[in-house]
């Protein structure tokens, strides 16, 4: 197992939805005008209380400051694990599980935060850009499992969305382009702005990521319906995901060991995640093959 | 969608005359012969020679990203179709009652998880299995093992997944795969190791080209690089593989595969297609993006096993197919000879053959040898007797003139021109100069010792300088002998003059100035007009009358030299007479340009002799000596001047005798050797001069540098030697000094000199009687200490060869040189001895034993003496 440092500097952005407007322009260029820019890395996750753009300094560019966007002040540095291939593959568990113990725990053990952005390819570890040369060191050399000083037990909300997430040939992106922009920058949610409650029953995300040349999309079965079938690449046994929000109150960026502590768990149960974090919360996808019950008694037994 | 596609073209592995272009669909195309195109419809030309007719059309494989044929020969045509969604699909073309093919076709091979399918290989032994690149999945693997004959699977394919992929016909689907490879990654390529076929597999992973072996799925090999696009094995060479990146081509040796054998220049643009020629060694194609250029890289020379110092020598070329239109893509023929088949983006098609580089080498002599292809061309001179010598090519002459001793005549020095062919008027010309010349210097030497210097430099310095210095000119006006008629042309005498009528051969050297002794040279030789117009020019009207009857009743002699007999005795000197006015323009229309200059003479004014001075078809020598007689001393030098400039200018040999042997001669030279290459005749010449100024000059050493290493290049090692001997005896500076010198062992003294280099010793070894010894022994040993000298390895005698001790004095002296000559030993008791190891012997012996063996011959000395010499097999193409 290869941890890489990528070559990409990213901003960590936060669009509010009243300031939308003012941004269509530059994320529509940035989403499918990739000949135009030389954005390397961007992702767009819609939430009910903001969308979160994560692009390289490149994409930053684009975005003109204003009241609407607020940056996180550090430049941050994603990390990705590429298995040699002799990886065990015994276990079934993909995703943010599998790399739980040998990079996360670490990183937390070492205070430092993370911001995890999982694709349908990879799983992108954010780490800001003045902690990452400590933990590179320690990540080589310490594989142990360590118990995870946590100080805040944060609550989790786990809605009733069912979501799937999918790939695309990127030279397909402009066959979905109406469908996309609709989903994306026209779809306020019937009870406008009424709740961002706790009682959420659905909960509107939807997230777009373009790294590489690689599309990624994280959707509910909902949108889903939206797109032409043929085009979205996804599993062929059509796996379907649930949410676990994680956070009542914005978390930050400074606090670490929340991806550590959700993730160690469903590790330990071997149980396959994906885990987005957002400017305000943190939110991963669970395998529906474990109910719900499951995953909820075993966060909340680790927890404890 | 379709516009974002750019069409690839595949070669059928067997049919020769097939191929497919895949763009949104597949089509399978015929090439034939250009010739009955017109009889075939919808025929499409893709040479002068070659059309192409499309074949089939399969459209039922959509999102096409790759395509692999199968290999075999049966089922043929069957294509495998990775699609952007990472399926699968075996599909064929235009072979509808192919009952084994159509069990295969519609097969469908489909991941876990969909992403694109990037590459496509079949294994070309076990034909079963294809291997599928994909993109990465964050939980699944990308090169993905199919095997077509496997039954599909039986189980009921989930509702879900049936809903997801648009996928009614589930019963061709096969999802599982023989082999997974490759988890979490990319693999952009792929292909299978010929070295063994069923088990290894290389793929450019995401950071690295991996090496998989399938008989133990969890051990690879792998080397991390950004170049893992294209991978492809040189089918020439199974152990090199090329991959690239962007614009860089990586060359690999899988026996070292740590790090690229080497790495082909950066292009600009992104490369999209790397390929190996299927028929030439070495030789590597590659496109880039957006370009109408296939670069190859000739990769022939590079030593097989690389090693890490040497850097191999790469050709690189490019090659443009299609004049203007951008290569989509390209394929090579799979047995034609560097042949290829180019693309465009709009399908138009191209065949096109590499024209294979040639290389070119000229032999030392005239031969000249190309390579192109697999044929080999030899070019040589047409040797034959029929070639004229004129047009033979210079280097042609001066070999065979080596062989005939040229320039090696010293005492007969005009005969030169002889043994140079003595078909060469000019050679002709200048070795008379240089006979005369020398001539002169040594009667002058002999006669006038006093001023010898002053006079000898003048000889050599040519007409130009002689005339110039002239003085004390005395005037005459001279009856034409035989008549008492007083002529009115004056004719003009000094002492430099007659100096000068001497170099141009017209008279014999000593005071009197008689020129019978050249007219009867001249009779001799049949130069009949020549002769009578040197008469006339002496006056002698009635002597030149005489010669052209003799011309005339001679064998083969011209009888209308008879009329020309007859109208020169009509000579009158009255200025208006009809002979004088006919003579004066029907001269023009005589060919030979000695009869037309006679009647120029009698003719013209007294002192505007400008028909005979220019008339440029009588020699040089005729015309400079005629000047020294009727031009003034104002006029000559006018005109010699003009007339050295032309010769120079030139390059005339004929000018030497203007120029003679001085800087100006030297720059005559120059414009000869410019315009024939001919360095033979122009080291010589120079060699000739005076021993002084024009041996220095840069130029001349350059010419007799590059005259002796064109001997050395003919292998004419014996000519070279005489060379050099010559060379030495005329210019002593040139003389190599003793470069190898043998010591004693026990005293250390050189053992060739003795006496007279060591004067100072106390015992003379002459008393001894080294060199006239009668006891042998004494040969034998140090003349220093007497010690024995070393023993021949072979004979095991004592070396030492009988004249050693007699060295050279600093006197060149050339009879004495004759006379050690004789006494110098017999070359096969040299001593000789192997740099390398030292040991050595009687050089006739060591001959004969490297003759037969090429180590060292003392036993226990593995020496490769007779290898360490490049040359040493080598044969003297001259003979001794």
């Amino acid at each position: 197992m290869d941890l890489h440092i990528l070559d990409h500097r990213l901003r960590v952005t936060s669009i509010s939805k009243t300031g939308l407007e003012q941004y269509t322009h530059p994320l529509i260029k940035l989403i499918f005008l990739r000949n135009r820019t030389r954005c390397k890395f961007f992702s767009l996750t819609e939430t009910p209380e903001n969308y979160t753009v994560v692009l390289d300094e490149e994409g930053f560019k684009e975005l003109q400051p204003s009241a609407h966007l607020q940056v996180e002040g550090s430049t941050w540095l994603p990390l990705n694990v590429v298995s040699n291939g002799n990886a065990s593959s015994s276990s079934q568990a993909v995703g943010v599980t599998k790399i739980a113990k040998s990079v996360i725990a670490p990183l937390a053990e070492q205070h430092v935060s993370v911001f995890m952005l999982s694709t349908y390819q990879t799983d992108f570890i954010l780490v800001s850009e003045s902690g990452v040369s400590l933990p590179l060191y320690y990540v080589c050399v310490c594989v142990c499992v360590c118990s995870v000083p946590h100080a805040t037990v944060h609550p989790v909300l786990i809605p009733e969305n069912q979501f799937c997430v999918m790939s695309l040939d990127p030279d397909t992106l402009p066959a979905i382009a109406t469908t996309l922009i609709d989903v994306l920058f026209y779809s306020n949610s019937p009870k406008e702005g009424a709740s961002v409650d706790q009682d959420m029953e659905y909960i509107k995300f939807f997230s777009f990521s373009l790294i590489d040349g690689y599309v990624s999309l994280v959707m509910d079965t909902e949108a889903q319906r939206q797109f032409p079938t043929d085009l979205l690449f996804t599993s062929s046994s059509g796996e379907l995901w649930r949410m676990v929000r994680i956070g009542g109150q914005p978390l930050g960026f400074d606090e670490c060991g929340i991806v550590a502590q959700i993730s160690q768990p469903l590790a330990d149960s071997d149980i396959s995640a994906y885990y987005i974090s957002t400017f305000s919360f943190d939110h991963a996808l669970v395998s529906p093959f474990f109910s719900l019950f499951d995953t909820q008694n075993i966060l909340a037994l680790s927890i404890s | 969608m379709s516009s974002g596609y750019k069409p690839d073209i595949l070669w059928s592995p067997h049919h020769a005359d097939r191929y497919v272009i895949c763009d949104t669909e597949l089509s399978l195309y015929r090439i034939g012969p250009a010739g009955n195109s017109e009889t075939k419809a919808g025929a499409l030309p893709l040479s002068e020679e070659t059309t192409a007719t499309l074949l089939a059309i399969n459209s039922d494989a959509p999102y096409m990203k790759c395509v692999a044929w199968y290999p075999k020969h049966e089922p043929e045509c069957l294509l495998a179709v990775g699609q952007a969604n990472g399926r699968v699909v075996l599909t064929s073309l235009g072979q509808s009652h192919n009952s084994k093919c159509k069990e295969l076709v519609g097969k469908e091979f489909v991941p876990k998880h969909a992403r694109q399918c990037n590459t496509l290989a079949w294994n070309p032994v076990d034909s079963n299995w294809l291997a599928a690149g994909l993109d990465k999945h964050r939980a699944d693997f990308s090169v993905l093992i199919w095997d077509i004959s496997s039954k599909f699977s039986s189980e009921a394919v989930p509702a879900e997944k049936v809903r997801l992929s648009g996928d009614v016909d589930s019963g061709l689907v096969v999802t599982k795969s023989l082999y997974e490879l490759g988890q979490n990654d990319a693999c952009l390529s792929l292909c299978w190791l010929p070295r063994d076929h069923q088990k290894l597999l290389l793929a450019g992973m995401h950071r690295n080209l991996a090496i998989f072996d399938l008989r133990n799925t969890s051990q690879k090999t792998f080397v991390n690089t950004k170049a893992i696009q294209g991978v492809t094995v040189d089918p020439h060479f199974q152990d090199r593989v090329a991959s690239f990146f962007e614009g860089q081509v990586a060359i690999w040796d899988l026996r070292k595969f740590e790090k690229p054998v080497f790495t082909l220049t950066e292009q600009p643009k992104p490369l999209t297609k790397v390929a190996w020629c299927p028929t030439r060694m070495g030789l590597l194609a590659t496109l880039t993006r957006d370009s109408n250029i296939i670069r190859l890289y000739d990769m022939q020379h590079t030593p097989m096993p690389f090693g890490d110092e040497v850097e191999p020598t790469i050709i690189e070329r490019s090659v443009q197919p299609c004049s203007e239109s951008i290569i989509s893509s390209f394929a090579w023929h799979p047995s034609a000879q560097n042949r290829m088949v180019v693309v465009s983006p709009n399908r138009v098609m191209n065949d096109f053959t590499v024209f294979e580089r040639i290389s070119l080498a000229w032999s030392s002599t005239t031969a000249l040898m190309w390579a192109c292809g697999r044929h080999l061309y030899e070019c040589a001179e047409d040797a034959g007797q029929g070639v004229a010598a004129a047009e033979k090519d210079i280097a042609t002459k001066m070999r065979e003139r080596a062989q005939l001793h040229y320039g090696h005549d010293t005492v007969q020095v005009w005969r030169n021109h002889v043994l140079a062919g003595g078909d060469d008027p000019h050679l002709r010309s200048l070795w008379y100069t240089l006979h005369y010349i020398l001539h002169c210097s040594q009667y002058t030497e002999n006669v006038e010792q006093k001023q010898q210097s002053n006079k000898q430099s003048l000889i050599y310095s040519g007409i130009k300088n002689i005339v110039k210095s002239s003085s004390g000119t005395t005037e005459t006006r001279r009856c034409w002998s035989g008549s008492d008629r007083q002529t009115d042309v004056p004719r003009y005498h000094s002492e430099e003059r007659s100096l000068a009528l001497q170099l141009c051969g017209w008279i014999g050297r000593g005071p009197d100035i008689d020129v019978e002794p050249f007219l009867k040279s001249l009779e001799q030789e049949g130069e009949w007009e020549r002769a009578a117009a040197v008469a006339l020019f002496n006056l002698d009207i009635r002597r030149a009358i005489q010669i052209l009857n003799k011309g005339a009743s001679a064998e083969k002699g011209d009888l209308n030299l008879n009329v020309v007999a007859m109208a020169l005795s009509g000579y009158t000197d009255e200025k208006n007479s009809l002979w004088r006015e006919m003579c004066s323009s029907l001269r023009l229309q005589l060919k030979k340009p000695y009869l037309c200059i006679m009647f120029a003479f009698l003719t013209s004014e007294p002192g505007a002799y400008d028909a005979v001075l220019y008339e440029s078809r009588v020699a040089v020598r005729d015309r400079v000596a005629f000047a020294c007689m009727f031009l003034n001393d104002a006029q000559l030098p006018r005109y010699i001047d003009k007339l050295t400039n032309e010769m120079k200018e030139a390059g005339n040999l004929e000018g030497i005798l203007l120029t003679g042997l001085t800087k100006d001669g030297v720059d005559l030279m120059e414009s000869y050797v410019d315009r024939t290459g001919d360095v033979q005749t122009a080291s010589f010449c120079m060699l000739k001069g005076s021993p002084g100024e024009v041996l220095k000059d840069p130029r001349v050493q350059c010419w007799i540098e590059n005259y002796r290493n064109l001997l050395d290049a003919w292998r004419f090692w014996h000519k070279r030697a005489e060379f050099d001997i010559h060379r030495s005896k005329l210019d002593p500076s040139s003389k190599p000094l003793p470069q190898v010198f043998v010591s004693c062992n026990f005293c250390g003294k050189s053992i060739s000199y003795s006496c007279s280099a060591m004067p100072h010793q106390g015992r003379g070894f002459s008393q001894y009687g080294v060199s006239g010894s009668p006891t042998k022994s004494k040969v034998t040993s140090c003349p220093g200490c007497r010690k024995p000298l070393p023993r021949c390895a072979l004979c095991l005698m004592n070396m030492g060869t009988p004249v050693s001790s007699c060295p050279g004095t600093g006197k060149a002296d050339e009879k004495a040189d004759l006379t050690r000559d004789k006494k110098l030993a017999q070359f096969n008791n040299w001593f000789t001895w192997c740099h390398n190891c030292r040991h050595g012997g009687h050089a006739g012996h060591m001959l004969s034993w490297f003759r037969d063996h090429s180590e060292c011959p003392v036993s226990a000395c593995t020496c490769k003496c007779m290898q360490l010499d490049t040359t040493g097999n080598l044969v003297p193409s001259d003979s001794v």
